[in-house]
């Protein structure tokens, strides 16, 4: 197992780019064509595509600019960037040549972890609800990473969850020695991703294992619970992680904090749909 | 009308012909001391100099113009033949070589590089690539020379010291880093060739744009400013909204946290000659714009006296 985990950060070190899904890009490069386009309406579709957002956010943070691990939003990354920058890398942006279901069902997991996220940041008044909502976003980025770059494995990881009953994260540990919340850390250490988006990517299952930032960890723990819950996209198993307590304690939160949040996830979740509609529509279009 | 000086070993009429097609002015003495006098008299904007004229005199000249003269952006080709090619590139401050058997093309193709070359690296700003203060007064001058109707912006961070004191001054020149960034993908987007910013120094810059573009471009500055400084400051002085340091005289206090003034000094009808009236112009503007707590712009709108 140490062999193969050495093996597959060997591989990590040499990974140049995620694929993401073909809709979401496609649909960028046509608002890119559109000479009205703004930067704004670029950074909202880039902020619903945690591959795009991840590549977006490791450029800015790259030693060129000067300013390694500062920059922890789309928002202000396309700020710094400029237009012309961020043309360049969504034109570049690589797809999955294959887009499988599992496929569209993690982006929307993922798409609502972040809206979750926010609404719990706002909810306990964080100063900085983007970057927890770009966290949630990021959270199973190691998940895209095993489907893109281990395909193989990804494959045995599914075929382990279906027949054991597993869930994803035993069956990756088992198959790979190591689970998504290491390789996404592994992966946006390298990046020079802020340490506020690197700690909540890396412990969401594990929040003990939180120092600066409890807080942002905790929350995307719970709202991974709470989408996974809800049977909002697919997190890779049919299961809902237990609620680790510690998480539980650090938020202060209690039932009728939830009862007053749900509605208003439940809009979001629905105003997401429109969105996630027309990429499912293009995508099998 | 760009001047170019050849220091050769022999006439090279041809040469001289070629480049005067261009519309280069083209400076060639052939005996040496007179040229030297002239180039260190009456720097050109690009030299061509022959190795084998003089190795030593050669070097003593490129030193003299680049460190002595404060001319380090002054391109230099060097004519070099083949069997010379293992010269000590350390220590020669040239911009580029040729053989002397080069062909036409490739040697106004040459020129015309280290000219574009020369423009883009002029004086930039080591800590953010912008142009300095040569290229800002250049390109302003010639606005002016022109008429142009034009509004130039003075860009500072308000108490910019302080905040090196609290964080470091690795913090102090990511900030730098940063709104160099805003201004020159903000004066990019809404005025594209029309636009132009430099980098004065320290915390100091200054862009030019059309003149209706100036306060909407000015806006934005502030407002992605605001928007992107959050990144670079710690939680509890985010949470405090303020931060807590040493004023000039060494007194501890508050500050708020960092933000831009803008002063604008439109050129209306000409109104301004030169480059020195419009920076007495904005210090006065920057007076005002100071005391306005929080991220401004303050444009002048002041008629003129005549």
């Amino acid at each position: 197992m140490e062999a193969q985990k050495r093996e597959i950060k060997r591989k990590l070190r040499q990974l140049q780019s995620l694929p993401t899904l073909p809709p979401v890009v496609s649909r960028l490069t046509k608002l890119i064509g559109d000479e009205n386009t703004t930067a704004l309406q670029i950074a909202e579709v880039i902020e619903k595509d945690q591959v795009l957002t991840s590549k977006v956010l490791k450029m800015v943070n790259s030693a060129f600019y000067g300013f390694p691990k500062r920059i922890s939003t789309v928002s202000s990354a396309i700020v710094l960037l400029g237009f012309n920058v961020i043309r360049t890398l969504v034109l570049t942006a690589s797809i999955f040549e294959m887009m499988q279901s599992e496929d569209l069902g993690l982006w929307e997991h993922s798409l609502g972890v972040a809206a979750a996220s926010g609404i719990l940041a706002q909810h306990l008044e964080l100063k900085n609800q983007e970057e927890v909502a770009t966290a949630g976003l990021l959270h199973d980025l190691g998940k895209v990473v095993i489907r893109a770059e281990f395909p193989h494995f990804y494959k045995q990881i599914l075929r382990l969850v279906e027949q054991e009953k597993l869930s994803f994260l035993e069956a990756e540990k088992q198959i790979l020695g190591m689970y998504h919340g290491e390789i996404g850390e592994f992966l946006v250490r390298r990046w020079n991703l802020p340490e506020r988006l690197v700690e909540p990517i890396a412990f969401h299952h594990e929040v003990e294992k939180a120092r600066k930032y409890k807080k942002e960890t905790a929350i995307i723990h719970l709202a991974d619970i709470i989408i996974r819950a809800l049977g909002y996209g697919n997190g890779g198993d049919p299961w809902v992680p237990g609620l680790q307590d510690k998480a539980w304690r650090w938020l202060g939160l209690d039932r009728k904090d939830l009862e007053e949040l749900l509605p208003l996830l439940d809009e979001r979740l629905l105003e997401l749909r429109f969105f996630t509609l027309e990429i499912q529509g293009l995508g099998f279009a | 009308m760009p001047k170019i000086c050849l220091l050769l070993k022999e006439k090279r009429p041809a040469w001289v012909e070629l480049f005067e097609k261009e519309g280069l002015e083209v400076c060639c003495d052939y005996r040496l001391p007179e040229a030297i006098d002239n180039i260190l008299s009456q720097p050109p904007d690009l030299l061509i100099i022959e190795y084998e004229l003089s190795p030593e005199l050669v070097y003593d000249l490129l030193i003299a113009l680049k460190t002595t003269l404060y001319l380090p952006f002054l391109p230099v080709l060097l004519v070099l033949s083949a069997t010379e090619f293992q010269l000590d590139w350390e220590r020669y401050p040239v911009d580029d070589f040729f053989s002397p058997d080069i062909l036409p093309p490739e040697l106004l193709a040459r020129v015309h590089l280290a000219f574009a070359r020369a423009r883009r690296l002029a004086d930039n700003n080591p800590l953010t690539g912008l142009p300095g203060n040569t290229s800002i007064l250049k390109y302003i001058q010639d606005k002016l020379d022109k008429g142009e109707e034009i509004a130039i912006g003075y860009v500072d961070l308000d108490n910019f010291k302080p905040f090196n004191d609290r964080y470091g001054f690795a913090r102090g020149d990511e900030i730098l880093r940063a709104l160099a960034r805003i201004l020159t993908n903000v004066v990019r987007t809404y005025a594209g060739d029309q636009g132009f910013v430099g980098h004065i120094g320290g915390d100091d810059f200054v862009f030019v744009c059309p003149l209706p573009k100036a306060e909407k471009i000015a806006q934005e500055i502030i407002d992605h400013f605001d928007q992107v400084v959050p990144n670079f400051l710690d939680e509890e002085d985010l949470l405090k909204g303020c931060f807590i340091s040493e004023d000039r005289q060494g007194r501890t206090c508050r500050f708020p946290l960092p933000s831009v003034s803008i002063a604008i000094v439109p050129n209306r009808q000409g109104r301004y000659k030169h480059y020195g009236e419009i920076s007495a112009v904005a210090a006065q503007i920057k007076k005002y714009v100071k005391q306005i707590p929080g991220s401004t712009y303050l444009l002048d709108r002041r008629k003129a006296k005549n």
